[in-house]
């Protein structure tokens, strides 16, 4: 399971809405337990796909080796990536997978007409090939 | 010894260590060493093939390993490694 802090999760919102139309993309700090996971930091991050970015996303890893260095630096750890689908729904398709890492949780926001409508977290197995969907929370602070 | 810095999910496989000091010449024989002595660790790192997983970027500080010699970079006394995975994706499938 995946609990999102309100403060994180506006951070999220609010990054998704001011890339509308285009996929945003991010990193999320915070705890990690086991299956349990506690976001406390959002780090909007550039999307760096080098094409029409509506449909598509892509980080660059020295801005995740960036971010997990902010991470360990305040005694956190990195949690997951988020991303944003304009305009469809928050599922987990075939390119997200076969790019995907299976040490995190990916949490897609679906952002319907530049407002957001839903969100899923996805843990993607080793081999790329299919991806399970975690229960997802939103908790106060 | 050049200090590797783990990803926390993969720090269930080393002890649950954030970081694991370990001798080598180059990079490819650090990460050697370090799957050798974490074994669990080998394969979410490379594939049966004995290759990098094609998610798996490495750094030397700041510098990825594919614009220096790749896992033949060699090492330095405190120099950091970095595992950093490349993420990306889309909605249209191609
Ligand atoms: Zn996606």
């Amino acid at each position: 399971m995946i609990r999102i802090e309100k403060n994180a999760w506006k951070v999220m919102l609010d990054h998704a809405k001011s890339i509308y139309p285009n996929e945003c993309c991010g990193a999320m700090l915070g705890n990690v337990d086991g299956g349990d996971k506690l976001v406390r930091t959002a780090v909007p991050l550039d999307n760096a796909f080098g094409g029409s970015q509506a449909q598509r996303y892509e980080l660059r890893p020295e801005d995740l080796l960036r971010a997990d260095r902010e991470a360990r630096a305040k005694g956190m750890d990195l949690v997951g990536i988020f991303h944003s689908h304009p305009d469809c729904d928050a599922y987990f398709s075939e390119t997200d997978l076969k790019n995907s890492c299976p040490w995190y949780s990916f949490v897609v926001l679906s952002m319907r007409k530049g407002e957001f409508d839903h969100a899923n977290s996805w843990l993607p197995n080793p081999e790329q090939t299919a991806a399970d969907q975690e229960h997802l929370e939103i908790v106060e602070d | 010894m050049a200090k590797i810095l783990i990803p926390t999910p993969l720090r269930q496989y080393v002890e649950k260590k954030d970081s694991v000091e370990i001798g080598g010449a180059t990079v490819g024989e650090a990460l050697g060493t370090l799957t050798s002595e974490y074994q669990d660790l080998r394969r979410h790192l490379y594939t049966d093939e004995g290759k990098l997983r094609s998610f798996v970027n490495v750094y030397v500080n700041d510098e990825d390993i594919r614009y220096l010699s790749k896992e033949s970079t060699p090492l330095k006394e405190g120099d950091t490694i970095s595992i950093v995975p490349s993420i990306a994706g889309g909605l249209n499938g191609s």
